[in-house]
């Protein structure tokens, strides 16, 4: 065999090899995509929809519709959610939007005094932000509930059941975010912020002026990764979100799965409806986040 | 900055006024040691914000007390509640518990009246009674305060009763008891006494009537209670959670109180809850390690591959292949609930018409642990497999030709050379993968909830990791318990953040962070 039929062969290989697992990647997509224009409520099982009906999308944007009762008589019901599930979806944006700019203002000026300011105990507040985190955020809910159920006593919008409790308790999960954000700062040489402070520039002035424009990648990568870890987050806001219109994206999506009766058509509609942009959005800004993600050592 | 315009002044008093107000509301609840925590947070707020030496902790001050309110508050309570005795059957406090012996009554005589409830506007009303077997009878009382569906916390002193003279009329709109019924007033009414002008006590029996009743607790001296049926006393016993008699029966309902180190014995002795923990432990362990081997060899090959620079499409297939960390992976995991459903799944339909055989996914445990694994690989290889290449490219290709003119293959290159260079800075990441995936809650939460259950396991399931049990432990319907699970939660805690320290000392001397 020659070396150049030998890296054909190769190649072959690899190709095939990455398109057998792009299969595997993809049909789950795939089927999904089919399920949420599949009529009846069907776990995703095909590639193409046998009957295809509108029905499940429909309901996603709160389109009313007849779904057929009897199919022997005809009988039809009229279908209209009462929170029409795009709703959740706005919930999740709006939540995950808030959180993460939230995030991204915390840790950024944490970070900065981490990187450039010295003062006492900075080390071991560094390393403890990092241990304490590692508790698991579900186990705080008892904490998390006592805490919301006592600010709502005097200030409503701020207790239980309420956007703006569960942004307040996103905002505590700032340590990863911190030390990526530290970790880019020090790779920034502070000649150029010295100079400025020597013409003049108070330390503000250099962090805002000089630091935060140079490190805007960074930022960008926090953002996303905070916003897509708080469109997923499921059990903190299932227990502080009590009623069907506050609900977000994943507690509604599963509240599709719960009952006895699977909805799996409606889910996958809402599924469908919600992951596709957030998945566009991830995909366009790649670059960034690989870039953050090879540059320091991140959780997932 | 000096001399321009105050901005940051007026900025530190517009927030702390707010505040300051919301400390006072608090105090003025009886929350005198939240008022006081409250009151020092904004004193230091201002003086961080306000004098040239506190500049530094201007930075640190706003990120420093969300994670002291959301991480360690949370935590520091956990800790707390480990060692109390805190669960469904020792829910209320101690003073709450004592106020409902001090509430309960026993029926006397059988006299029994008819009631009407004179609406006075303002949450306010008077309760007209009248003697069912004698009209003649009657009483009103002063007005006193209901809120419609609320239980009033606390011991409330009994209503006072009047006789009414014949032929007096009371003002207010009169609500029958479809009314009381309907707008949930008989609520607060069922737990509020009203006392006769002889001081016997009336309460609500049922919807229709009200009848006489008297106390069936009297409060002694020294914190015990006389019954004042059989003259019984029982007293609390702290360590218990109980009140006991004088034989050592239980009376009424727990209370919550300190355990010591109970909770954690129980973990270590107990059968019932040992049997489980450990199994759920050496799973945890397990699921973490696979999946940490197994994303990293997944993510590792498509490296390789990907980084083979005569490959067409390169970066195509990477678009492609990072699809599972693009989307939103609580819809993933719901995705693949779907999928693997063991009648109707798409998995199970192709493996039956390809290779006749349908696995079960959801009733045996080997297949649903699995499955987990199957779902978590396609959900951690892209992350492994960014990393992975990032190291890759850091590593210089002169190496490579020079093993080349040795005359060696591609998979001899990656075990005698890539591999031993990219591993040791890889190891935090593996390290902080493995503590993500030992509290991957979610995973097993929304895709099996740890099912099939644990024969002789209580609520333990066979796929449970140690976070969603003791989530189980804490919320599920059935077995509440507060200290239980807490005492878990702080072992967690302390084996994550030993790993988490670890971690630190790895990376401080690999990368020198």
């Amino acid at each position: 065999m020659t070396a150049r039929r030998k890296l054909l062969v190769r190649k072959a290989m690899a190709h095939g090899f990455l398109v057998c697992f792009l299969i595997l990647i993809l049909v789950p997509f795939i089927m999904v995509i089919s399920a949420s224009f599949r009529q009846g409520n069907f776990a995703p099982s095909r590639l193409i929809p046998d009957k295809v009906s509108l029905d499940h999308w429909k309901y996603v944007f709160g389109i009313p519709y007849q779904e057929v009762v009897n199919p022997a008589t005809g009988e039809t019901r009229l279908i209209k959610p009462t929170t029409p599930p795009l709703f959740w979806f706005w919930n999740s944006i709006k939540v995950s939007f808030l959180a993460s700019a939230g995030i991204i203002l915390l840790s950024g000026s944490a970070a900065y005094a981490f990187a450039r300011l010295r003062f006492r105990f900075r080390s071991i507040t560094l390393n403890s932000l990092l241990i304490l985190q590692m508790f698991p955020m579900v186990l705080s809910l008892v904490a998390f509930y006592v805490i919301l159920d006592f600010t709502g006593q005097y200030l409503r919008w701020m207790g239980l059941n309420t956007h703006t409790g569960l942004i307040m308790i996103y905002l505590g999960g700032i340590s990863n975010y911190i030390w990526m954000i530290k970790g880019y700062f020090e790779t920034i040489p502070p000649s150029m912020e010295e100079s400025a402070r020597i013409d003049g520039a108070s330390r503000w002035q250099t962090f805002t002026r000089i630091l935060i424009p140079i490190s805007l990648p960074i930022f960008a990568v926090v953002f996303i990764l905070s916003f897509v870890s708080y469109i997923s987050e499921y059990p903190v806001a299932s227990v502080v979100l009590q009623s069907g219109d506050n609900w977000t994206l994943a507690v509604g999506a599963n509240s599709f799965l719960y009952e006895q009766e699977k909805l799996w058509g409606r889910f996958a509609a809402l599924a469908v409806l919600s992951g596709l942009p957030i998945t566009v959005v991830f995909l366009m800004c790649q670059k960034f986040v690989i870039g953050g993600l090879t540059s320091g050592g991140v959780k997932e | 900055m000096d001399g321009s315009f105050p901005i940051r002044q007026i900025l530190v008093v517009l927030v702390a006024i707010p505040v300051l107000y919301l400390s006072f509301a608090v105090y003025q609840t009886g929350n005198f040691w939240i008022a006081l925590s409250i009151l020092i947070i904004v004193c230091l707020g201002a003086l961080i914000f306000l004098s040239e030496s506190g500049y530094t902790y201007r930075y640190l001050f706003p990120g420093l007390l969300g994670f002291g309110l959301f991480v360690i508050f949370p935590i520091a309570y956990m800790v707390f509640l480990s060692f109390t005795k805190y669960s469904s059957k020792h829910l209320l406090s101690f003073d709450r518990v004592l106020v409902l012996f001090q509430q309960e009554t026993l029926p006397v005589g059988n006299v029994s009246y008819k009631y009407n409830l004179l609406a006075q506007g303002n949450d306010q009303y008077i309760l007209y009674l009248e003697d069912e077997k004698n009209p003649a009878k009657r009483f009103a009382s002063e007005p006193f305060e209901l809120k419609a569906g609320e239980q009033p916390n606390g011991h409330q002193e009994p209503v006072k009763l009047g006789a009414l003279p014949p032929g007096t009329q009371i003002k207010g709109t009169v609500l029958g008891m479809a009314q009381v019924a309907r707008e949930k007033l008989f609520i607060p009414m069922r737990s509020r006494q009203f006392a006769m002008p002889d001081a016997t006590l009336v309460v609500l029996e049922g919807l229709q009537r009200f009848a006489p009743r008297k106390r069936a607790w009297t409060l002694n001296a020294d914190g015990s209670l006389t019954s004042q049926k059989d003259g019984t006393v029982i007293r609390p016993d702290f360590k218990l959670g109980y009140f006991v008699d004088s034989k050592g029966e239980k009376a009424g309902i727990g209370f919550r109180t300190f355990s010591g180190l109970e909770n954690y014995v129980g973990i270590l002795t107990d059968p019932r809850i040992q049997g489980p923990f450990f199994r759920i432990f050496l799973w945890t362990v397990g699921f973490s390690a696979l999946s940490v081997a197994l994303t990293f060899s997944v993510g590792m090959l498509l490296a390789v591959i990907l980084e083979w620079k005569e490959l067409n499409f390169r970066s195509a297939y990477r678009t492609l292949l990072i699809l599972p960390y693009a989307v939103p992976a609580v819809l993933s995991i719901l995705i693949f609930k779907g999928l693997f459903n063991q009648e109707f799944g798409a998995v199970n339909e192709f493996l039956k018409s390809v290779f006749g055989f349908a696995p079960e996914w959801e009733t045996n445990p080997w297949g649903a642990r699995a499955m987990i694994l199957l779902v978590n690989v396609w959900l951690g290889y892209p992350y492994m497999m960014l990393i992975c290449t990032g190291m890759l490219q850091s590593i210089p290709s002169g190496i490579y030709e020079a093993s080349a003119i040795d005359g060696s293959n591609p998979v001899r290159d990656f075990f005698g050379i890539t591999l031993p260079l990219v591993l040791p800075p890889l190891i935090p990441i593996l390290v902080s993968s493995f503590a993500f995936n030992f509290n991957n809650f979610n995973l097993i939460y929304l895709l099996t909830a740890g099912g099939p259950k644990m024969v002789g396991g209580g609520i333990a399931g066979e796929t449970d990791l140690l976070v969603n049990y003791t989530f189980n432990i804490a919320f599920r319907d059935s077995g509440t318990n507060y200290g239980l699970a807490s005492a878990i939660a702080t072992l967690l805690f302390l084996i994550v953040g030993f790993l988490a320290w670890i971690n630190l000392k790895l990376s401080g001397e690999n990368a020198k962070l």
